[in-house]
């Protein structure tokens, strides 16, 4: 079984990979199936982690843990919109509901009360670490949300509104983010030839 | 009842929105219980759009009304999902990793193509476009100025990533530590991720700020409905 599962991972990411750099209709064909067979087998794994949500909340109700209450309160949710989601699809009004009156509003919620947390997070960075970076971190923050628009009374700073804060967005902070998105793309090259070459083998082997 | 199903859907959002600002007095049990709603409902929702978006359409209903060729193409898929499901079995668990190392295998050329094509050089193309003079002055922008801007964005680009190098050698005194030049580039490099994460907590801060005036619009606006 272990060789199997190497020899599965290996010839199926290394035919998508020539079909990716070279198109062949054939190669490419293959590659469009395997995608599509991963993505059928995508959609089969929500079901598994699904259902280990619910075997795990049903586990803390049945023993009576702490917070199983609030358990309780997810498994009825999942099953009522997953049943209500399967019979009605998810096009009906009732899906409407649940996804205007629960997902939208919780979601925004949560956004905002990261304002008020993002504001102590940064007072208490300010109070813990103060060194050169921590200043430049909430400088540059401090600065950008300050020149973002027009103050009452004086409208856009000049010199910092209209020639400082483009070249801190688009030169400054363009210039680390481009080091940290190729930074990214190094290490998940390197992570995908690891699982290529069977090096790493995420699927349970050792 | 298109009156009531909108009622219900703003009460519910006027509930779960006060229980969730609860937060900010303090983490509860009302907060707690609107994050655990939260994660059922989306949970519920995700598995019935799985189903009824990817499973049955591009599953199922093929392998049981396609053409012949559908149906063989499809068998693979369903084996490796049954496979798949048979995790849910302690004995048949290590029938299980095929389809998971399926799906490593897939994931893994997505991400070495995606990374090469969709990043590396991309990227490595922008940081070179100020160094092209020629195209420069086509834009209609100042050459020294655009150079000037691509010399810092070159230092930025190569410090951060040699921030990332994480390589040392062992000194004489027996320490392993940097080479002095690589801690004064990884301290610059350091300096330009700061701005960077200054920056997008500037816009991460501006977002939240506007969905916390948007709640309590909401808020206001549903009240004054009565």
């Amino acid at each position: 079984m272990n060789v199997l599962s190497v020899a599965v991972a290996i010839t199926v990411g290394v035919v998508v990979l020539v079909g990716y750099f070279f198109p062949v209709p054939v190669l490419s064909g293959l590659r469009v199936t395997l995608v599509q067979w991963a993505m059928l087998l995508a959609a089969v794994a929500v079901f598994l982690g699904v259902f280990n949500l619910l075997s795990v909340h049903m586990e803390k109700i049945r023993r009576r843990q702490k917070g199983a209450i609030y358990g309780g309160v997810l498994v009825v949710s999942l099953l009522v919109t997953f049943l209500a989601g399967l019979v009605l699809g998810p096009e009906h009004a009732l899906m409407r509901v649940l996804f205007d009156g629960v997902i939208f509003p919780v979601e925004a919620s949560l956004m905002a009360v990261l304002a008020v947390t993002l504001l102590y997070a940064g007072a208490r960075l300010l109070r813990h670490r103060s060194d050169w970076m921590a200043v430049a971190f909430l400088g540059t923050a401090l600065f950008l949300l300050v020149t973002a628009a027009p103050l009452p009374g004086m409208g856009e700073i000049p010199i910092l509104g209209d020639l400082v804060r483009p070249f801190v967005t688009q030169v400054l902070a363009t210039a680390g983010a481009r080091g940290i998105l190729l930074g990214v793309a190094l290490g998940t090259l390197t992570t995908g030839l690891r699982v290529l070459i069977g090096s790493d083998r995420p699927y349970g082997e050792k | 009842m298109a009156f009531s199903m909108e009622f219900l859907s703003g009460a519910l959002s006027f509930l779960l929105t006060l229980l969730v600002l609860s937060y900010l007095i303090g983490d509860n049990p009302l907060f707690r219980l609107a994050t655990y709603t939260f994660v059922g409902v989306s949970a519920g929702y995700v598995a019935a759009v799985a189903w009824h978006y990817v499973l049955w359409p591009e599953l199922f209903l093929p392998l049981l009304s396609g053409a012949l060729q559908a149906r063989l193409l499809l068998l693979p898929p369903l084996v490796l999902a049954i496979l798949l499901l048979a995790r849910l079995l302690p004995p048949l668990e290590k029938a299980g990793r095929i389809p998971l190392a399926f799906l490593a295998g897939v994931a893994a050329a997505v991400a070495v193509g995606g990374a090469v094509t969709g990043t590396l050089l991309p990227q490595a193309r922008a940081v070179l476009i100020p160094f092209d003079v020629r195209s420069v002055i086509t834009t209609g922008a100042s050459p020294l100025e655009r150079l000037f801007e691509g010399a810092v964005a070159l230092v930025g680009v190569v410090s951060a990533l040699v921030y990332f190098h994480f390589g040392a050698r062992r000194q004489k005194e027996g320490n392993v530590r940097r080479s002095r030049i690589n801690r004064l580039v990884a301290w610059v490099g350091r300096l330009f991720i700061a701005v960077t994460f200054g920056a997008l907590f500037a816009g991460v801060y501006a977002a939240a700020l506007t969905a916390l005036i948007e709640r309590l619009m909401f808020l206001w606006t549903f009240l004054r409905s009565f």
